[in-house]
């Protein structure tokens, strides 16, 4: 099993994680946990969301950069680690629904 | 001396001439070869169409999950790795939601009224007959007049028109006032154009106005005569015009005299052509209605009027005799009597006739979710869920709040649908939870008055209007439990509609 493998393996094998996909610079999910439609959709929605965030965040201060974004939501929360060419998305169900 | 003159005949003299010769004439036959000529049949392949349609077929097919491990990735994940296992661990721990899920919950189940729209000038004389939200579903329409008439009408009857979305809503003053020289019953916005609205009034006769324009509002009218409605319009309504391809719409008009007139909006001449129609006539009754002695082609008279989400051809009668009848567009049944005068042929629509309501039904409305679903209500205090194949109910629900005047299905959930009484109260019904019992109840009217029509608007899926018996209208917001859709709805419904099939 080769080292990607291996750490999403780590990463899904959390408490509480629903999904994990990675996604490329152009927005196409190139590792995913869950089903084609869903990945497709998260993928799609997220990608975009985090890339306007990191604008928002470099056009405060053009030196700074997005590091981590998380999306609490009533059912889940949604993180996503946006690295320069990929960004990682995990999706955690809340403990209490 | 003497000269003796003598004849003298001289010989001619001839000559050849020097410059021209004899000419000599050679004959000589030429031909050219003879022209070849071949006739030869010619014929393209045989021709073989074929049509071929592409279909939106989801997301399905576009992303591919590449197979390749490359070292970015490795290294990618590996720096966030940490970061992202460290935040799954402390959600886990965190008590920072607790308790504002259950908040939010409580908060949103909430049924609020926003606005009690009237028209101050009519002085609570009149009722709203009709309501209607526009193309975009911000301007509230509704038309004023009675349904309580002994003869003939003398009321001056108006047309209003509400925009909520502008920043400053006068309640009691109308953003655009038509009048109207007798009670109008009945309107409908154009499912596109915002500004057009179709009308009936107690002459049976059909009108459209366009709201934009400036002088005369009328665009078209189908007039008063032998084509024409003879009885007071009880609902009219668009539809996708069967002839052109074009997206055009027709209007569907129904009355008490029991005729369903389909109109082509003749611009150019301001008119409205009777294109094709129908009759709904007493055989088409069960026989336990039927009265000895009655003739068979006598007419029925027409509530209301809904169609099927599903098939744009087939739609559903409400009479005043209390019973419902299933019909299509283009059903030819027996034609109607020698007795009723009409331009073109009009036939029995009905295809199928249901379990009749004890009393005149005064709604009936199709389900947006469930092809086979459909809801009535009537005088006789029942609110009655059909499934289109059965002639008994599946449903039937009591409320005891006196006759009921309207009842819809809400444009957003499956399961939930919403009725308007005589005792001036707006039920709102959720059957995934307790059937028989109203989840929500209110006050419709200020007075108490009765209430007669209810509009769900089907682009701000939030707000429904109710109109009363003394011209007031209510806009009331949903929470967002009655306004979020959900899975399950959609089985209850499938799992109420499917049963007693078997």
């Amino acid at each position: 099993m080769s080292e990607v493998e291996e750490s999403l393996k780590r990463i899904q094998g959390h408490k509480g994680v629903m999904g994990t996909i990675v996604v490329n610079s152009e927005g196409i999910p190139i590792k995913t946990t869950l089903d084609n439609s869903t990945t497709v959709q998260y993928a799609g929605l997220i990608h975009n969301l985090t890339a306007k965030a990191r604008s928002t965040v470099r056009d405060i201060d053009p030196a700074n950069d997005l590091k981590f974004l998380r999306i609490r939501s009533r059912k889940n929360e949604i993180m996503c680690a946006p690295e320069k060419e990929f960004l990682l998305i995990v999706i955690q169900q809340d403990e209490q629904s | 001396m003497s000269h003796e003159f003598s004849d003298e005949t001289l010989d001619p003299v001839d000559f050849k001439s020097s410059w021209k010769k004899e000419r000599s004439v050679n004959e000589e036959g030429c031909q050219t070869k003879d022209i070849h000529t071949e006739s030869v049949e010619i014929q393209s392949y045989e021709v073989f169409d074929q049509e071929v349609q592409t279909d939106l077929d989801g997301d399905k097919g576009y992303y591919q999950l590449s197979e390749s491990e490359n070292q970015d990735l490795a290294d990618f994940l590996h720096s966030v790795e940490p970061m992202v296992m460290k935040c799954l661990a402390n959600n886990l721990k965190s008590h920072a939601f607790d308790g504002v899920v259950n908040q939010q919950d409580a908060a949103t189940d909430a049924v609020t009224c926003v606005h009690t729209l009237c028209n101050a000038e009519l002085k609570e004389e009149l009722q709203i007959t009709g309501l209607s939200w526009n193309a975009t579903g911000s301007t509230l329409a509704a038309t004023y007049g009675r349904f309580d008439h002994e003869d003939w009408c003398t009321h001056r009857s108006t047309l209003c028109t509400w925009n909520l979305d502008r920043r400053a809503v006068k309640e009691d003053k109308p953003d655009t006032v038509i009048d109207s020289p007798c009670c109008l019953m009945c309107l409908e916005f154009h499912p596109v154009n915002p500004a057009w609205l179709v009308g009936g009034n107690f002459n049976g006769e059909v009108i459209v106005w366009d709201l934009s324009r400036e002088d005369d509002l009328v665009v078209a009218t189908s007039g008063i005569g032998n084509d024409a409605h003879r009885e007071p319009v009880s609902k009219v309504h668009w539809i996708k015009s069967q002839s052109s391809k074009r997206r055009e719409y027709d209007i569907i008009s129904v009355s008490g005299d029991g005729k369903v007139l389909v109109w082509k909006v003749d611009l150019k001449k301001g008119r409205l052509k009777l294109s094709y129609g129908f009759v709904v006539m007493s055989q088409s009754l069960p026989r336990s209605m039927k009265v000895r002695g009655v003739r068979g082609d006598k007419e029925v008279g027409v509530t209301s009027i809904s169609f099927s989400f599903d098939d744009p051809d087939l739609f559903v009668l409400g009479s005043e005799s209390g019973c419902i009848f299933k019909c299509n567009l283009h059903a030819s049944g027996n034609p109607a009597g020698s007795h009723i005068v009409s331009s073109v042929p009009l036939s029995s629509p009905v295809t199928f006739t249901y379990n009749p309501h004890h009393g005149p039904v005064h709604s009936v409305d199709c389900s947006n979710f469930h092809r086979n679903a459909f809801l009535s209500a009537g005088m006789d205090q029942c609110l009655r869920i059909y499934n289109m194949l059965q002639t008994q109910p599946v449903l039937t629900i009591e409320p005891d709040d006196g006759y009921l005047f309207s009842a819809k299905w809400s444009p957003v959930r499956p399961a939930v649908l919403g009725a308007v009484t005589e005792r001036g109260n707006l039920l709102l019904y959720d059957l995934r939870g307790g059937q028989m019992i109203p989840s929500h109840k209110l006050e419709a009217s200020p007075n108490k008055a009765p209430v007669y029509s209810l509009q769900f608007n089907h682009h701000q899926k939030k707000i429904l209007a109710t109109g009363d018996g003394q011209g007031y209208i209510r806009v009331f917001k949903l929470g967002s439990s009655l306004t979020s859709m959900s899975g399950k709805d959609l089985e209850v419904l499938e799992g109420m509609v499917s049963t007693g099939t078997e």
